[in-house]
């Protein structure tokens, strides 16, 4: 066996050790089973639901409205739609076959411009369009940035490195249990000519939340620190 | 409830208790975090295998706003099928709390699940002897070698 055939079959890391936390989260599950809070088969429903989600729909979703024109008209007026075209049925989809969970049945897609930008938010929670662009990163979770991104969307947003000059209108949406929602940012230039594919690559998590705008040569969200909110919660 | 002073008021008013509890305080002090741990083995997947069955857990305690017959109806107009569920909203805003207060120097997501476990454990949903018993047996299972 050559050295290269070896490589290519190191198997890939692993922690080989049980945390406290790996005992406490199954422990709490099964007990919550034990006491017919929810069965096995809800979890098990669940859980092979969450395994499929992503961020890519979302992003095929863009890059498609940037491509074809009709299409895009679809997406602004009907995400649901529209969604249906990347993969994605909100209203028949699992685990209930009807309408999903607590992510309700109404997404909206906001379409920015060049004078025009949108960023999301759930002020009361964490609402997020799961089912299109997967779990909510850390950051979205915070107090810290559900309370500032409303009252300082620019200066929040120039903390993720996005400087919006003055021109430029900004508009914060709020997630709730009736709508989510997921940014459609301008095409950048130097795209000219790409597919789809190419064109999905660029169109991060982060710019369908709309803190990021899309870059040639950028397919990944930047890492956050996450700081804790000034008065948390009482006020 | 349709803002957040109304969901604050409400829950405030229901003085949620962030004293320490002694089983989930020896996690959060002796427990290995997923970022010290994917660190020490090389490990590049950001978030710890157990992440997405946390979350099925929340989502599937909160039973009735899931179910085919509340999924598409006005808050106001569901109903639980399990009267033990926990409500999303009230779940997220008491995690929010104890971290805040308790457990602001645990990582994502093991700071949620430490939420989890102590506002089920305050709301009576589960016991922390249970508790504490059950995890005594699942860590026997799971470092079981023979």
């Amino acid at each position: 066996m050559s050295d290269q055939h070896e490589e290519l079959h190191q198997p890939a890391a692993m922690v080989d050790e049980v945390s406290e936390f790996e005992v406490l989260e199954l422990a709490v599950r099964e007990l919550c089973i034990e006491k017919g809070l929810f069965s096995a088969d809800d979890h098990r429903r669940w859980t092979e639901y969450m395994h499929t989600l992503g961020p890519a729909p979302a992003a095929h979703l863009v890059a498609k409205a940037w491509l074809d024109p009709e299409f895009k008209k679809t997406a602004v007026t009907d995400g649901v739609k529209a969604s249906l075209d990347v993969g994605i049925d909100w209203v028949n989809s699992m685990p209930t076959n009807f309408g999903t969970p607590s992510d309700y049945c109404n997404l909206r897609v906001l379409e920015d411009t060049p004078t025009l930008k949108h960023v999301v938010v759930c002020t009361l929670c964490s609402c997020y369009p799961r089912p299109i662009l997967g779990q909510s990163p850390e950051w979205y979770r915070t107090p810290n940035y559900r309370r500032r991104i409303v009252r300082w969307p620019r200066q929040v947003l120039a903390e993720f490195g996005l400087q919006l000059s003055a021109d430029i209108e900004v508009r914060v949406e709020d997630s709730n249990q009736k709508s989510r929602f997921i940014v459609m940012p301008v095409r950048p230039e130097g795209t000219e000519g790409w597919t789809e594919d190419q064109l999905a690559e660029i169109v991060t998590r982060d710019c369908l939340i709309g803190v990021a705008v899309p870059q040639v040569g950028k397919t990944e969200n930047d890492k956050r620190p996450v700081r804790p909110a000034v008065n948390p919660y009482k006020h | 409830m349709s803002d957040y002073s109304e969901l604050d008021k409400e829950m405030l008013s229901r003085n949620l208790d962030a004293a320490q509890i002694e089983t989930l305080e020896k996690v959060k002090q002796e427990g290995r975090v997923w970022d010290d741990l994917s660190e020490e083995y090389g490990v590049d997947n950001p978030d710890p295998p157990w992440r997405i069955d946390l979350e099925s857990t929340c989502d599937a305690l909160a039973d009735g706003y899931w179910n085919t017959s509340n999924v598409c109806k006005p808050e106001t107009e569901r109903t639980p099928e399990n009267e033990a569920n926990l409500d999303a909203l009230e779940r997220r805003w008491e995690e929010d709390q104890l971290v805040s207060e308790r457990y602001a120097d645990v990582p994502f997501p093991e700071r949620q699940l430490l939420a989890l476990a102590h506002s089920m454990i305050r709301r009576g949903l589960i016991s922390e002897e249970d508790l504490a018993e059950k995890m005594k047996l699942v860590d026997k299972r799971l470092n079981m070698i023979d």
